[in-house]
């Protein structure tokens, strides 16, 4: 079997991209894969599978879109929420109509009022503010022979947009841990968010817990690494809080070598999102492969975590005394963050390992490229014995054949 | 209870798998359970045709039976437990092996076609779904269950159930070896007469019948040992008693086997058991220096567990008394309480 297979990859700064680097030479170990050359829209010669992977930024994700539109395939969605995707590839080519379109065929008459609205700069851009109202995955479902999911969360969704195509679901592979010099950095202990600083990450919760937690444990230091998104006003929030150099350490973005020594110098990771576009944290990942436990919001993948990884914050009224208890706890029993990390090793081990996520990989790239021609089989022999009986085709028992038939998954 | 044991069947073979089942049936039936024997043909090529036979099973309804409530099924090997029920045992024989471990051997069905991955795939798929359903999951031996676990994370119980029922005994030591497995590749039985050929004044008696009998006759005529190597056929269960009780060790050491009933039906005859370190299923009950040898899958290495066997009787015969006090452990009585608990 030969699969062309289009994704962002390094050098591209995208975690998507980190994901391929990180699973393709796997995958290449067991079928015949092509990475396709950015910007390239046809699928190669001769391949029996298109894989596609799709996430929420145009600038990585626009001309695979464009692709898939061409050749429909096996679709990796990493977010369910693909409005800023689609923003980019409409109005971000000067294409209004298409947006219209989008809006409409995903809420109706009300969308395409609210679309001319965002076009007319009448509203605020629905991407920026309420994007997971109005998700528009609807034009990648609709090409997808079939999906690879990350998460139950975006099984739900997509199942629950009025996708019928096969889903599997597979795991975000653990990364590699290159045994890391841990940095230098004080703190008891020492709690780390990484990923942009922004209010989708719930930095005002994690920086107002934190200051909760440092008047009990004078000795905290939060460590901050990531870029500040634009309107989010760090520094202010800082020194309202009273938090210092004592209290904070702050660094921008960081490359791979420094991402995994500062990782590795935390006793606790923070991993917080509201609203959540039913994405994987490639972040969080590497904290479960370095043995790190977690705190997480009780949200869309991150709720599945087990719980014997992370401590889930439930967004909403209770999100920050949850988050200070959380810290709190952690903060006082070494057991309880030794336990988590041992379990978190251990999670990244198996149900993330490498060898086994590209298994499944594998068995979805089967069944998605002969999959059709071997239901169509089936329906074939099973349909004929039944019409060779006398069953009619809108009859009970073709009906319960049916059902019997979905149950094991057979037929399509 | 009213128990209705599923078995696919194969028309005109018949092997362990039928053994188990049919005492199955009378174990249940003699200790009071209305129980009974429910099979379908099975025919698993070519192409798809492995998985619209499997979806016979699916088309069952056995919740009751002439108006009266099947209290529980119990399948046991491929496709029968695709059968609904809730309260369905499965207690595993086996999966469908060329889907799994056995694809890409020559003992594999599914070619590199777009078509044939995928059937394999949706085999996979039957698998999870059916045995997810299971209420209870038990596997005959430890290798079934890691199989299982292996290949859908489904945990199973272990369960080992009795051989057949023969007339057991021990009549002493009459110096040759016996294999009485199927005469089929999977089973080896080509290791063993090469072994005897490098062990002068070995006999071996090779019980039973199978398709790779006409190949062993012409390696044993090959190799100069026809006056040595007797190949017996298919015996009836009085004769295979016999020959049980007059070996002087069995061979047993199929290619990853499931379970094995021929340690057991060895140790109940107070038999040591010679296997290789790959025969699967036999290493539950097959422990070197314990309960037989257990050595790699080559000639020499197998010529020389036999000799040391030839040359050391009274550890030989130690070997067959620890497998028999193993062997004694398995009951029927034991293997249905756990079922039915």
């Amino acid at each position: 079997m030969k699969v062309a297979y289009f994704s962002p990859m390094p050098p591209e700064q995208s975690g998507i991209a980190d994901y391929s680097a990180l699973l393709v030479p796997a995958l290449r170990s067991r079928v015949e894969l092509e990475v396709v050359r950015r910007g390239r829209t046809r699928a190669p010669k001769g391949v029996d599978l298109c894989v596609y992977h799709i996430g929420n930024n145009p600038g990585a994700h626009g001309w695979i879109v464009d692709a898939l539109r061409r050749t429909p395939g096996l679709v990796v969605l990493h977010d369910f929420v693909l409005h800023h995707l689609v923003a980019g590839i409409t109005i971000g080519r000067r294409d209004g109509h298409g947006y219209l379109d989008a809006m409409e065929r995903e809420a109706g008459v009300v969308g395409r009022l609210l679309a001319h609205g965002v076009l007319d700069k009448r509203i605020p851009p629905l991407w920026e503010n309420r994007p997971e109202d109005f998700p528009l995955a609807g034009e990648i479902l609709s090409r997808a022979s079939g999906l690879i999911v990350h998460s139950q969360y975006v099984m739900q969704r997509a199942r629950a947009a009025g996708y019928v195509g096969p889903i599997w679901r597979i795991p975000h592979p653990a990364f590699h841990v290159p045994e890391p010099m841990p940095a230098g950095l004080e703190g008891a202990p020492l709690v780390g968010a990484f990923g942009n600083v922004n209010m989708s990450k719930r930095v005002p919760q994690l920086l107002e817990a934190f200051s909760a937690l440092r008047r009990s444990h004078p000795g905290a230091r939060l460590l901050l690494v990531g870029a500040v998104s634009p309107g989010f006003d760090l520094d202010r929030r800082l020194q309202r809080l009273g938090l210092g150099d004592e209290g904070m350490h702050r660094e921008g973005w960081v490359d791979e070598a420094r991402l995994w020594s500062l990782m590795a110098a935390c006793d606790i990771h923070v991993n917080l999102r509201s609203p959540t576009m039913g994405e994987t944290s490639g972040t969080t990942i590497r904290a479960l492969s370095l043995g790190k436990p977690l705190v997480v919001s009780d949200a869309g993948w991150f709720g599945e975590l087990p719980d014997g990884v992370a401590l889930k914050v439930p967004v909403g009224a209770d999100e920050r005394p949850t988050l200070v208890a959380a810290l709190e706890l952690l903060a006082t029993r070494a057991d309880v963050r030794e336990a988590m990390g041992a379990a978190a090793r251990q999670l990244a081990q198996a149900d993330h390992g490498l060898d086994r996520v590209a298994d499944r990989y594998l068995a979805a790239f089967e069944h998605a490229a002969g999959g059709p021609a071997v239901d169509d089989t089936v329906l074939r022999e099973v349909s004929e014995a039944a019409a060779g009986v006398g069953v009619a085709p809108d009859s009970d028992e073709a009906r319960e054949i049916a059902r019997r038939l979905a149950e094991v998954d057979l037929g399509g | 209870m009213r128990i209705a044991v599923c078995r696919p069947q194969v028309p005109f073979a018949r092997g362990g798998a039928e053994i188990f089942t049919d005492e199955l049936v009378d174990e249940l039936r003699a200790r009071g359970h209305d129980a009974d024997l429910v099979t379908i043909p099975f025919k698993w090529y070519p192409g798809a045709r492995v998985l619209t036979q499997a979806f016979l099973w699916r088309l069952l309804d056995l919740s009751e039976s002439d108006g009266r409530r099947v209290d529980m099924v119990v399948p046991t090997k491929f496709p029968s437990y695709l059968v609904r029920h809730e309260e369905k045992r499965v207690w595993l024989v086996h999966q469908f092996r060329q889907a799994y471990e056995l694809d890409g051997t020559p003992l594999g069905q599914f070619s590199d076609t777009l078509e044939d991955r995928a059937v394999r795939r949706q085999v996979q798929e039957l698998d999870r779904v059916s045995l997810g359903e299971a209420t209870r999951l038990f596997a005959t031996s430890q290798n079934v269950a890691g199989r299982l676990e292996r290949s859908t994370g489904l945990h199973a119980e272990v369960l080992p159930h009795p051989p057949q029922q023969l007339d057991y005994r021990n009549d002493g030591d009459g110096g040759y070896v016996l294999s009485a497995s199927r005469l089929d590749r999977a089973k080896r039985i080509d290791l063993l007469l090469e072994a005897a050929s490098l062990e002068p004044g070995l006999e071996l008696v090779i019980a039973s019948d199978g398709p790779d009998r006409e190949r062993l006759e012409g390696i044993a005529r090959d190799r100069g040992i026809a006056d040595r190597v007797r190949f017996a056929g298919r015996v009836s269960p009085d004769e295979l008693a016999g020959l049980y009780a007059g070996c002087l060790a069995t061979y047993y050491a199929p290619v990853d086997e499931d379970f094995g009933m021929g340690p057991y039906e060895s140790f109940l005859s107070e038999k040591p058991v010679v296997t290789a370190t790959d025969a699967g299923g036999p290493l539950d009950v097959v422990h070197d220096r314990r309960t037989g040898l257990v050595v790699e899958p080559d000639p020499p290495a197998l010529a020389g567990a036999l000799r040391w066997l030839r040359e050391h009787r009274d550890e030989a015969a130690s070997y067959g008394r620890a497998g028999k006090a193993l062997a004694a452990e398995v009951t029927w009585d034991h293997a249905i309480a756990r079922l039915l608990s």
